[in-house]
């Protein structure tokens, strides 16, 4: 038929609440007059009308206690995933902490298995089986001494300051230590030794080039 | 309600609050089931597709928008799942299938009535177990747009967001869904 086209397509707009009143309008008093749209229109209607009378299914009794059994179980990983998401600063920060720790408890390692070294003088007597060092009697060292791993046994003279790393000191009554006596043997200090004598350094290259300058 | 569902999804995504989800759960269950039965026809099948939409939504709600409506979100893995189940359904599955060697028994007739029915309700039971098959019988993408509109009641733009199609290719969808019903159901 010749109508059907047009009001077809009307009829399906105005079904879709997309016709304004004249389209509405214009629908309504064609069917009047045209059967096989009404029929069309009512046919439709009736249709829709079913199909919205059947909906009010409701999900059976203990329909969320299924679910919650089946949820899986909470996932510690995936929550500190999540925080690491949302902290990448911290992350990389603690990350970074571990890593110098590390680097530095290795170097304290290596240390720790080494001989015995001595630095600021070769004036000593040195017994790698014992693990001691000795400043022999009447001798006399200029400046600092440095001993790391071994025992240290002072029957002479040191001018400047004794530092023993991992280590222990024994100065006999003769000896003398005109400096500080320090000893290092854990890894927290040894760090803090470390730190002191950096910035010491520092300290007294500025202090150098001060005097130089002037 | 949206003020309710946005602070429980918060609760789920800062603190995996369980509860949270269960109230989740109950507030849209019925109408992820409904989605889940119409799409299916049969009970059985839109169980475990609502179940599964349900446990999906809670392992990817990462990945929900906090912008977006979220029944858009779930009704969409929900319709998802199912035209998914329908595609892979195989012919010899299907309850409306006569049971071989037997006379007009069908599927339907080997799943025990998880309800029994007042006397009263029988007809209303029967012209609704009517319409549904009539709706089953609708091809998978005209029955979705179908059943959001005319079942769950949704706007075309908001079944436009669910099924990821062109408003205009929703409505022509819904057109030949309504005109397949009407020559079914019209002139009963």
């Amino acid at each position: 038929m010749a109508c059907e086209q047009k009001y077809e397509a009307l009829l399906n707009r105005y079904l879709d609440g997309e016709t304004n009143e004249q389209e509405r309008d214009d629908l309504f008093l064609h069917m009047e007059t045209c059967e096989n749209c009404t029929n069309h229109y009512k046919e439709l209607n009736k249709a829709l009308l079913l199909v919205q009378s059947s909906s009010h299914i409701k999900a059976p009794a203990g329909f969320t206690a299924n679910v919650m059994n089946q949820l899986p179980a909470k996932k510690k990983r995936t929550s500190w995933k999540k925080w690491s998401k949302q902290h990448p600063v911290l992350v990389a920060a603690s990350l970074f902490v571990i890593l110098m720790a590390s680097s530095l408890f290795s170097v304290w390692n290596e240390q720790a298995g080494e001989e015995i070294s001595v630095s600021g003088s070769q004036k000593v007597e040195v017994d790698q089986d014992k693990g001691i060092v000795i400043v022999p009697e009447e001798e006399v060292i200029e400046g600092d001494l440095t001993v790391r791993n071994g025992k240290v046994e002072v029957e002479g003279e040191i001018t400047g300051n004794l530092t023993v790393i991992n280590g222990e000191q024994y100065l006999a009554s003769a000896g003398e230590v005109s400096g500080e006596i320090e000893e290092v043997d854990q890894v927290l200090e040894w760090i803090w030794y470390h730190t002191k004598r950096i910035t010491a350094d520092v300290f007294s290259l500025g202090e150098n080039a001060k005097k130089s300058e002037g | 309600m949206d003020a309710v569902v946005k602070r429980l999804i918060k609760e789920i995504k800062k603190a995996g609050d369980q509860d949270a989800f269960a109230d989740l759960v109950d507030l849209y269950k019925d109408k992820v089931y409904q989605i889940a039965y119409r799409m299916t026809g049969n009970s059985y099948e839109a169980q475990d597709m609502a179940q599964e939409a349900f446990l999906r939504a809670y392992a990817n709600l990462d990945s929900y928008d906090e912008n977006r409506k979220f029944s858009t979100w779930l009704f969409r893995i929900t319709t998802n799942l199912c035209i998914d189940r329908l595609r892979k359904r195989k012919p010899d599955y299907s309850l409306d299938a006569e049971v071989q060697g037997t006379e007009g028994l069908t599927g339907y007739s080997q799943i025990a009535a998880s309800e029994k029915l007042p006397e009263d309700q029988v007809v209303t039971f029967e012209m609704q177990e009517w319409v549904q098959t009539e709706i089953s019988y609708l091809p998978p993408k005209y029955r979705s747009a179908v059943v959001l509109r005319y079942i769950e009641d949704l706007s075309i733009s908001e079944i436009s967001d669910i099924l990821d199609l062109p408003e205009n290719t929703v409505k022509t969808h819904i057109h030949r869904g309504r005109e397949a019903l009407r020559k079914r159901l019209g002139n009963a």
